[in-house]
């Protein structure tokens, strides 16, 4: 079939467009490749997660000025917010707020709870909020909740690390110059 | 100065070296600064006129109404009256039923919640543009990867391995047996060939009801292939209903379809094409991170090398050589300056100079720092072989989980495995 100076060669599905003059590949819109030659190809991948970077520890924390009140390094942190009758949990991306909240005021909590703040609110809080934190891909959060404080507190801080959360974040992941002394490891790297 | 700070902070990636010109305080005064928030606040500032969302979906059903409030609180105090029931939770005895709260949770906020969510995974963002939806009929979906007693359950962003995801996942979910449904399975990252588009991993098009098996199936199921060194891939799995029986035949792939380009898709162009007979309804969606399973699947099944990436870090800044570096270190200076496949050759030659293809290796120094020099050297060669016995500096750029060898401090990348019995045998001597 000839077509303005191009040859089109039907290969089972796929259409592949050849220039008559050279061996120069002219890549028609419907041509297929095989998965061998899209991979020699390609040089440069892009992951377009938002949230794969913090995942890598490749993202910035935001450090803040040396005068600003500390605890702005993290990326996500766990805050509790304790009211006259309730008691809320919640954890807090740097850049866009509250991402997941658990308060006694939900009518899934308040329907099971004898009262919504007592101790066995404040640790059955704990248990849901690490629940969610996993199904929302969240394993480790920086925390300066003092759980010396009351045992309030105490039992929610356990009940966190029982439903498998890290209260502490990993260290950023700096890359070193090649003259640098030291260097980190990548943690992505290491085999589970 | 300021503005140079704030490009720098806003990206999100680590794509720009900071320089500092000049020593001393940076910046306007405190009094006068904006604190962190603030400048974060500015830079993510976007105007309304312009930056706005359009929902596509469903309405949310208003589940708590004045009825089911009342008939709740009612249940709660005679709860109360419960003696046994008050000792447990001040006891901190008391342990909810998860699943039940779960449930009553979705019920009540789970649409809200699963919306927020995926807008802060960037799942509506590059799925549908500046559209978004509230998912009102929750997705179950589970993998069985084998296990005795669990499934993988996919939530919204947990973690699921390639292994775990290897077969067909069940759905499930509610709905009217006389109505129909799309489901699909997409991933916006890590395309081979155009970073902007999706490969489409599920495609089930004409579902009646919530039979899955009953659908038809446009292009067949394929597991996660995070490849080696991208991090954290999304898989998204978006539930459609539709208005009418819909012809997606031009959608059709052979069955199964391993050609990695036929499976490219754009769910942005897909929804803008049928947006009148089909809405989305439902979401789930985990992320997935390379594991050694995927090696097989790669080489027998999609045919093609295993894709290893590394993650692109900025170039170091340099200034301008000098002529006369003043001050500086004539060898550390000059280093920066050089060719690295140069410096990159010199170690390979240092370290193939101690090399014996049949002797085994000589075993490390416990205290490489402990040995003399012979002989006259110069401080800074002494200084530069006293970094290499400690595996400091560019050494560790050549040299791979190594130790120090007597001089040189150079090791095999990869250590004979024998060498443990050659150890114990010196030890025995």
């Amino acid at each position: 079939m000839m077509m303005n100076g191009l040859r089109l060669t039907a290969t089972g599905s796929s259409i592949a467009a050849k220039s008559l003059h050279g061996n120069v590949v002219v890549v028609a819109s419907r041509q297929v490749r095989s998965n061998a030659a899209v991979l020699e190809r390609c040089t440069e991948i892009r992951n377009r997660n938002p949230r794969n970077l913090e995942l890598m520890t490749i993202a910035r924390k935001p450090k803040g000025y040396h005068l600003d009140k500390k605890g702005h390094e993290f990326w996500n942190k766990l805050f509790v917010r304790v009211s006259a009758r309730h008691f809320e949990a919640e954890i807090v991306h740097y850049k866009h707020g509250p991402t997941i909240t658990v308060s006694t005021r939900d009518w899934a909590l308040k329907k099971q709870l004898y009262k919504t703040n007592d101790i066995s609110a404040y640790s059955n809080v704990g248990r849901m909020l690490a629940q969610k934190c996993l199904e929302a891909g969240i394993t480790s959060v920086y925390c300066d909740i003092d759980e010396n404080s009351s045992q309030k507190f105490a039992a929610f801080i356990d009940e966190m690390k029982k439903g498998g959360i890290a209260l502490e974040e990993p260290p950023q992941y700096t890359h070193a110059y090649p003259w640098d002394a030291k260097r980190m490891v990548k943690p992505w790297t290491l085999e589970n | 100065m300021a503005g140079r700070t704030l490009k720098f902070l806003a990206a999100d990636t680590v794509s720009l070296m900071q320089v500092r010109y000049r020593r001393g305080p940076r910046g306007l005064m405190p009094h006068l600064a904006r604190n962190l928030q603030q400048r974060i606040e500015e830079m993510e500032y976007k105007d309304p006129r312009l930056h706005y969302k359009v929902n596509i979906g469903f309405a949310v059903p208003k589940q708590i109404n004045a009825d089911i409030r009342k008939n709740l609180t009612k249940q709660m105090k005679v709860r109360r009256q419960d003696a046994e029931f008050e000792k447990k939770s001040a006891r901190n005895e008391l342990v909810i039923d998860l699943d039940e709260a779960k449930q009553d949770w979705t019920k009540t906020n789970g649409p809200q919640y699963l919306q927020k969510i995926g807008t802060h995974y960037g799942v509506f963002e590059h799925l549908f543009g500046d559209a978004y939806f509230y998912p009102v009929v929750p997705l179950n979906i589970d993998y069985d990867f084998g296990h005795k007693n669990l499934l993988a359950r996919v939530h919204n962003g947990n973690l699921i391995t390639p292994q775990e995801a290897t077969d067909v996942p069940s759905v499930s979910y509610e709905a009217e047996p006389d109505t129909l449904w799309t489901l699909l399975l997409t991933t916006p990252d890590g395309n081979f060939s155009n970073p902007q588009s999706e490969y489409c991993h599920w495609f089930v098009g004409n579902i009646p009801g919530n039979d899955i098996s009953k659908g038809e199936q446009l292009v067949n199921y394929m597991r996660p292939i995070a490849p080696k060194g991208i991090g954290y891939c999304r898989y998204i799995f978006v539930l459609y209903k539709q208005d009418k029986k819909i012809d997606f035949s031009e959608y059709k792939k052979d069955d199964p379809c391993i050609n990695l380009v036929e499976r490219n898709w754009n769910t942005y162009n897909f929804m803008k094409k049928y947006q009148d007979e089909i809405t989305p309804a439902g979401l789930a969606f985990f992320q997935s991170v390379y594991d050694s399973s995927l090696k097989d699947f790669y080489h027998h099944t999609l045919g093609m090398e295993e894709p290893t990436f590394e993650y692109s870090f900025p170039e170091p800044y340099l200034n301008k050589q000098e002529w006369f570096p003043i001050r500086k270190p004539f060898n550390t200076y000059m280093d920066k300056y050089r060719d690295e496949k140069q410096i990159a050759k010199e170690f390979l030659l240092k370290r193939l100079k101690n090399e014996h293809p049949f002797k085994f290796p000589e075993p490390p120094l416990k205290y490489p720092n402990a040995h003399p020099f012979k002989g006259y050297l110069p401080s800074w060669y002494k200084t530069e072989v006293r970094k290499e016995r400690l595996m400091m500096g560019r050494i560790n750029e050549y040299v791979e989980g190594g130790y120090a060898k007597n001089i040189g401090g150079l090791v095999p990348r990869e250590y004979p495995v024998w060498h443990k019995s050659h150890k114990k045998k010196s030890l025995l001597e």
